[in-house]
């Protein structure tokens, strides 16, 4: 887990953007990742992920390589980024984060455009495995 | 034992009145009976003497005659007879005892007897036997009885009717109480008894006094009526207690429906800080972190478990079931409370909540998962009612007309109720919500426990700008509470 994501495109690591209204989580989160190899960003409601995503995490040269994304969020949830989202063509990857919820929830959110689901609590060790899979995957796919 | 007396009274007089007639009219009877004897046997002397006199008066002349009638009465001298001339001087040797205005009768040659009163108050029968002498002059044998004798026997008569009714009143008398007792006063007393006794609600056992009379008829009326009574009771009973069952499932059911609506933000609230734990936990095991790093992740542990047991407190708080317990509850930190839960349904709506609270605290005496389950209900239903966005405003007062008594309002900028149907909210099963959206129970429980807690609940709505609920309850004196 410690050894580091190669990335062969560009010269920065992979950057995976997280939204979550729990700085706890957050935290944990970033750090995590952080230590797996990954630039990370943080926001804490729907809105700002949304401007982060069509402005870039700093500026436009940024952009997010993979969104880690709590469903339920303060100003805008999940589920409506995802649906702003919907329409965009090289959107990254968006990986959801719901709590306890329902099948209908997870359908709903892949019906929406999300690569992945994952129920609260979740290992973080899965979590990290998720990200480095579905981040592999995405860049495979691109580079083809 | 009135209604023995009266009776025995009335029965005792009947005796008397009845005997005392009948005595009277024996006694009258018996006197007239004696007296006809008595002037039959006066006459019958009266015809032999006046038969020998005439005899002596003809043969030996006047004088002969009436020596005769002198040695007869000193013969026979209870019934002493003597020689009269109806026309005599009054006062004079051959007058008669009676004025001859009454003895005219005599001049028919008829006899005559009557009735006379002495000076002395002795009665005497006087029977006059006449005869017209060759010169026609009307003389008469008059022959004088005494009464005494029956005087004495129709005192003798009296005093027997008296001793027989005497007699008869005290024995019937005796008999009556006897009877009377036996026959009211016991069953009265018996009736009156169990009467009372199903009186003061005992239905349980039944009436019997025994007996075909009218006590028995009566008593089994009453025992029909106890009958219907206990029945009724029992209906009663049940009907409450099938009412207070129902009212139980109500409360329960929407219990469950409240908690299944905040459930999915119980659980994103354990959910988060469940993940920050088993993560925080995993990186201090599984990686080379630094001192510093683990003895961060390690606080970070600690406060995230705290804030679940908080959360789980609260919990525990709402959906606690049982009995009513009340305590003192400062309700300024309740609604601080119920505001913290409502939180993540509101910020998913994207719902202010403002919450106003007076400075020094005021307290009521409450079920406190009771009263959070009311404004926990007021409140989501002030969210649900806005939809996306708006501010629920919750203020808390001490109550501004009533005395004693705080005030909790809760106002949304929602869609208002119509005037429609502001008379029903407050009915079990009234909804405007879609189907399977709302069980219609909320506002109906809300309202059964602040009448519990003597408090009120009133609304005032604009369709179209919100609605705000008003609760009013009692202050708690914290001064008798801390004793």
């Amino acid at each position: 887990m410690s050894q580091p994501v190669v990335n062969n495109n560009r010269q920065r690591p992979p950057s995976v953007l997280i939204a979550e209204d729990d700085q706890a989580l957050r935290e944990l989160l970033s750090f995590a990742l952080h230590r797996a190899g990954f630039s990370v960003a943080c926001c804490n409601n729907g809105l700002r992920l949304l401007e982060m995503l069509e402005q870039g995490i700093d500026d436009a040269s940024t952009a997010a390589d993979l969104v880690i994304t709590d469903l339920r969020m303060p100003a805008l949830t999940g589920l409506e980024v995802l649906e702003a989202l919907f329409d965009r063509p090289n959107r990254p990857p968006i990986i959801c984060m719901t709590a306890f919820g329902d099948a209908e929830t997870h359908r709903t959110a892949i019906r929406f455009g999300a690569t992945h689901t994952i129920d609260k609590p979740f290992d973080i060790d899965e979590m990290i495995e998720l990200v480095r899979a579905v981040y592999k995957y995405n860049n495979n796919r691109t580079k083809e | 034992m009135r209604l023995t007396i009266r009776i025995t009274a009335a029965i005792t007089l009947g005796i008397v009145l009845i005997f005392s007639i009948h005595s009277y009219l024996s006694i009258q009877r018996e006197r007239e009976q004696l007296k006809k004897n008595l002037s039959r046997e006066a006459r019958n002397l009266g015809e032999s003497l006046l038969f020998i006199v005439t005899e002596i008066w003809d043969s030996r002349g006047e004088k002969a005659a009436l020596a005769f009638l002198s040695r007869r009465n000193l013969l026979s001298p209870s019934l002493p007879a003597r020689w009269v001339w109806i026309d005599a001087e009054e006062g004079t040797k051959f007058s008669p005892l009676l004025p001859g205005s009454k003895l005219t009768e005599l001049s028919n040659g008829e006899p005559l007897s009557l009735l006379a009163g002495s000076d002395d108050g002795h009665d005497f029968l006087l029977t006059y036997l006449p005869t017209i002498n060759h010169s026609g002059r009307i003389g008469a044998i008059e022959i004088r009885e005494s009464m005494d004798e029956l005087h004495d026997y129709v005192q003798e008569s009296l005093r027997r009717s008296a001793m027989v009714v005497a007699a008869a009143v005290i024995s019937g008398l005796l008999f009556m109480t006897v009877l009377g007792s036996l026959w009211i006063n016991r069953p009265v007393r018996r009736l009156r008894e169990q009467a009372e006794r199903i009186g003061t609600g005992d239905f349980s056992t039944a009436l019997d006094v025994g007996g075909r009379d009218e006590f028995g008829a009566l008593a089994s009326t009453i025992e029909q009526m106890r009958g219907q009574l206990a029945a009724a009771k029992q209906a009663e009973e049940k009907a409450t207690r099938e009412q207070i069952e129902a009212l139980e499932k109500l409360r329960h059911t929407e219990r469950l429906a409240t908690l299944g609506r905040l459930s999915a933000g119980m659980a994103h609230e354990l959910g988060t800080p469940l993940n920050v734990i088993s993560g925080r936990a995993k990186l201090i095991t599984n990686e080379d972190l630094s001192t510093e790093e683990t003895v961060h992740s390690a606080k970070i542990i600690g406060e995230q478990a705290e804030r679940m047991t908080h959360i789980m407190r609260q919990l525990l708080d709402y959906a606690r079931r049982g009995e009513s317990r009340k305590q003192l509850v400062d309700v300024s930190e309740l609604l601080a409370n119920v505001v913290e839960m409502l939180h993540p349904t509101a910020n998913k709506q994207r719902i202010e909540i403002k919450l106003e609270l007076p400075e020094e605290p005021l307290l009521a005496r409450a079920d406190l998962g009771q009263l959070q389950q009311v404004l926990l209900n007021l409140a989501i239903n002030g969210i649900q009612a806005m939809g996306q966005g708006g501010t629920l405003q919750i203020t808390l007062n001490p109550h501004p007309t009533i005395e004693k008594q705080l005030k909790i309002s809760l106002c949304d900028q929602g869609s208002g109720i119509s005037a429609e149907d502001l008379p029903h909210i407050f009915d079990p099963f009234f909804t405007t919500k879609e189907v399977g959206q709302g069980t219609g129970l909320g506002l109906s429980i809300a309202q059964g426990i602040v009448n519990e807690h003597e408090g009120q609940i009133k609304v005032d709505s604009t369709l179209g700008e919100g609605s705000c609920f008003h609760l009013s309850l009692p202050l708690a004196d914290p001064g008798a509470e801390n004793a």
